[in-house]
């Protein structure tokens, strides 16, 4: 008896402690993601950056009144209901829907959404340059609680496709804080004034920022979720890919090396997500400098470098070949245009016809600690030199680059890198590459000029029917890809490490799949 | 009053020093290619964007009235603030300063514990076997370049063995911030996992960082103590019958040390404004990373920062290491 009692003691004890342990750690039943970045959050204002590597800042602590969802992306009412555009395209009025808050608990105003689109053009950062094309300060309207108008200085077409990076904020609680008229710059670089589905609860500008789950988000949360996310700044490639090996980070950036991939198709609780991108390698050709201001130099060039060799050789055919400016899995791309191959019979043919003659060696150009790049450029040199012509390679940092392509004198007669997206809409590739317009600019700096192309390029941004469009594209394609204004070489596939035991991951070129609030553990 | 007066002719003298520093500074930061507002205006910004963003930030005005508005700044305690992370410059270099300061004085105790009982030994047993394997290391510890032995610690410790991370300062977050040391604060929050998490991280990068220092520091030592056994006091003390360990590690070594010292404080200095290779290296995220990051991005605000605050740390450990060589041996006091 004595026994039995000290036993049922000892089992009532047992329990309570195990209860007790049960109510003290809630936490252990809360999920937590962390993602290990390549780039660095030095900064969490959304107004300030316009890039891919701290899009998750953007994405999970802000929203925008419509958001790119999925891939191909699809544009998605998001903090706005619906809209309605003027006759002429040059009014957009958008109805946001009632009762979103900010993470203060605050209402999400159109007047919130006026004094971003401010807020943007005044500080002349991130995404202002593109804005500031379409909509002048001052132009936008507060109609009434939860109507928003904004006023174009010309139609555009891109503007709906532009308006997820008008990332709302509190207006109210960055007035609060705004010293020296910035617009709360100061203050928002290490705060959170968003109403995004996670809100701000640690943030380090050297590794990163963890969120935790913001309940009262307009969008209902599905059953499951993860409580706290974690953005951390790895910048090795290989410390990444250990990382998700040993299961320290349960997500990281979806463009790796091929070699590192298959690394972690070999990890049992890495899984790898393929989509394709939309991310355009290419040759920018100086249109302007002679000999390139001939079209058979352009032609032969093109002829020149091994597509196939390149992806299936050095990138394990890990990308799509994509013939022309547009990337192929976006609409516009006249399907018809095959394009260049390899053909080193072809180039000489060109070369032959041309008037004027490579007398000089050509500078191929390649971005410093960028290496597919200098892979590329040799690929190009070693086409080029079985032509007889003579090459020399050169690198410069991203800054240094941007620097040089702004003028055709100073430009590099070729120049390899990306085009990424901005907005998932042709005039992000060849409207702003070959437009004569967006002289001055990066992505336009083959300084090619058509004044057919450009007409085509007008009317495709002014006009608001798709079919009008697409077929000015498609035409201005066309021409380009005869002219051979650039190369392009690939459409980035995109090999996204997650832990195996994620789901509900959405993937969207815009914002590679770090959109958080759809994600959950099995 | 002595060292009143020294510090005040020290202090007339940092001014133009620094100034002079920035100037230079300043021009060359500008003169190289690179162009920071196309940069933070955006990829898809216009020339004309480009040129509103430039006026904006004043960076269109003269060199001369550009630097003039810097000094002013600077005099009012406002160093700017930074073209790429949009944050004081002070807020920036503050937030990185523990990373570095940690390092340093991880790689100086290092170097300190090893090196000036290596030195004695080297010394004592001048010529012996100990003496050349001692004299090989020295001399490789300043011969090699400190990217190379970093990547080769890296390669053996992290890649192969995996004893230790490959770079970083710590996985994740720390414990909560009080000195911005991550050993004291997590001793602090008696978080274990923490500490060796951030011990583990250091030993790399303190390493690469302490082999020079360490070399440097035993060639001194071992001078200087072969220098004193020489002298007629040490003879004395010999004579007096005093015990070897008295003689060497109280009396022959305090005399010894006044040139190590002041090895010590300028290779603190060193370390502290400039373990930029070791930093970068090991993607420490101290103020050497910081400085190239704002190199590579013509972060203009970013470079004349670090400028300033290399150029101050260099000047005050030099006033320093002068007050503490005074301490040490009589004969360096001021006069």
């Amino acid at each position: 008896m004595t026994h039995a009692r000290a036993f049922l003691a000892l089992a009532a004890v047992f329990l309570v402690a195990i209860s007790l342990m049960a109510m003290a750690s809630p936490a252990s039943a809360a999920t937590r993601f962390v993602f290990a970045n390549e780039s660095n959050y030095d900064t969490l204002d959304p107004h300030a950056a316009f890039d891919v590597g701290r899009v998750a800042v953007r994405l999970n602590l802000y929203d925008g009144l419509y958001r790119w969802r999925d891939n191909p992306a699809v544009l998605q009412p998001w903090l706005a209901e619906s809209h309605t555009v003027s006759a002429d395209g040059l009014t957009y009025t958008f109805k946001l829907r009632q009762g979103a808050k900010f993470h203060d608990g605050a209402e999400v105003r159109a007047e919130d959404v006026r004094w971003s689109a401010e807020r943007i053009l005044a500080l002349k950062k991130g995404a202002a340059s593109l804005l500031a094309t379409m909509i002048a300060p001052n132009s936008t309207k507060a109609l009434d609680k939860h109507t928003v108008q904004f006023t174009l200085t010309k139609p555009a077409a891109i503007f709906l496709a532009a308006v997820p990076e008008v990332h709302v904020v509190n207006s109210a609680l960055l007035n609060k804080h705004e010293k020296d008229g910035d617009w709360g710059g100061a203050w928002l670089t290490t705060n959170d004034a968003g109403s995004g589905s996670y809100q701000l609860s640690r943030y380090d500008p050297v590794i990163g920022f963890i969120a935790k789950r913001f309940a009262g988000h307009f969008m209902p949360w599905g059953p499951k979720y993860i409580d706290e996310i974690e953005f951390r700044h790895i910048k090795e490639d290989n410390t990444r890919v250990l990382g998700m090996i040993k299961g320290d980070y349960q997500g990281t950036g979806g463009y790796l090396p091929i070699d590192q991939v298959k690394r972690l198709r070999d990890a049992p609780n890495v899984k790898i997500v393929e989509q394709e991108s939309m991310r355009i390698m290419m040759f920018q050709i100086n249109n302007q400098r002679p000999p390139f201001n001939d079209v058979n130099v352009r032609r032969a060039i093109s002829y020149a470098f091994d597509y196939d060799g390149f992806n299936k050789d050095i990138l394990s055919g890990s990308v799509e070949r994509n013939p022309v400016p547009i990337p192929n899995n976006l609409w516009g791309v006249p399907k018809d245009v095959k394009g260049y191959s390899y053909d080193l019979d072809k180039a000489k043919q060109e070369l032959a016809k041309a008037k004027a003659k490579v007398d000089r060696p050509i500078t191929v150009a390649y971005l410093t600690g960028f290496s597919q790049t200098e892979q590329a450029a040799t690929v190009m040199a070693n086409g080029l030199r079985k032509l007889g012509l003579e090459t020399k390679l050169t690198s410069e940092l991203w800054p240094t680059m941007v620097d040089k392509m702004k003028k055709p004198e100073t430009s590099p007669d070729l120049v390899v890198y990306w085009i990424s997206t901005y907005y998932a809409d042709p005039h992000n590739w060849i409207g702003e590459m070959f437009h004569s317009g967006q002289w001055g600019t990066f992505k336009a700096s083959c300084f090619y000029k058509n004044p057919r192309v450009d007409e085509l390029l007008d009317v495709a941004l002014k006009s608001t029917d798709r079919k009008v469009r697409e077929k000015a594209y498609q035409d201005a394609a066309r021409i380009v890809v005869e002219e051979a204004g650039g190369v392009w070489i690939y459409n980035t596939k995109y090999f996204g490490p997650w832990a195996k035991n994620l789901e509900g991951i959405r993937f969207s070129p815009i914002g590679n799949g770090q959109e958080m609030r759809w994600v959950y553990y099995q | 009053m002595r060292i009143l007066a020294l510090l005040l002719r020290r202090l007339a003298w940092f001014i133009p020093t620094l100034l002079g520093l920035l100037a230079i500074t300043f021009v060359i930061s500008r003169v190289i290619p690179g162009d920071p507002v196309a940069l933070i205006a955006g990829d898809t910004a216009t020339p004309a964007q480009v040129e509103a963003l430039r006026r904006q930030l004043g960076l269109d005005r003269p060199l001369p009235v550009q630097f003039v508005t810097y000094v002013t700044q600077l005099v009012r305690g406002d160093m700017g603030t930074s073209l790429y992370t949009t944050r004081p410059i002070a807020d920036d270099l503050a937030s990185r300063l523990p990373a570095t300061i940690e390092l340093t004085l991880a790689a100086m105790a290092f170097s300190i514990l090893i090196g000036i009982p290596l030195g004695v030994v080297s010394a004592l047993w001048r010529n012996s076997v100990l003496d050349h394997v001692l004299r090989v290391i020295t001399v490789s510890g300043l011969a090699i370049a400190s990217f190379w032995l970093g990547i080769m610690l890296q390669l053996l410790f992290a890649m192969r063995l995996g004893w230790t991370p490959l770079n970083g300062r710590l996985q994740g977050f720390p414990p909560t911030t009080v000195t911005g040391l991550y050993l004291v604060d997590s001793v602090l929050a008696w978080d274990w996992t923490a500490f060796s998490m951030a011990l583990t991280h250091l030993a790399l990068p303190a390493a690469t960082l302490a082999f020079p220092a360490l070399a440097t520091l035993v060639r001194f030592t071992r001078a200087g103590v072969l220098d004193v056994m020489q002298s007629n006091s040490v003879l004395y003390e010999h004579a007096m019958g005093l015990p070897r360990s008295v003689i060497v590690w109280k009396y022959i070594l305090r005399n010894a040390l006044t040139s190590t010292v002041t090895q010590i404080g300028l290779l603190f200095g060193i370390l502290l404004a400039g373990a930029v290779v070791t930093e970068t290296v090991f993607d420490w995220p101290g103020i050497g990373t910081y400085a190239v990051n704002s190199i590579i991005r013509s972060d203009y605000n970013g470079v004349m920062g670090f400028t300033v605050w290399a150029g101050a740390i260099f000047m005050i450990v030099n006033v320093l290491v002068d007050i503490a060589q005074g301490f040490i041996d009589p004969r360096a006091r001021p006069s």
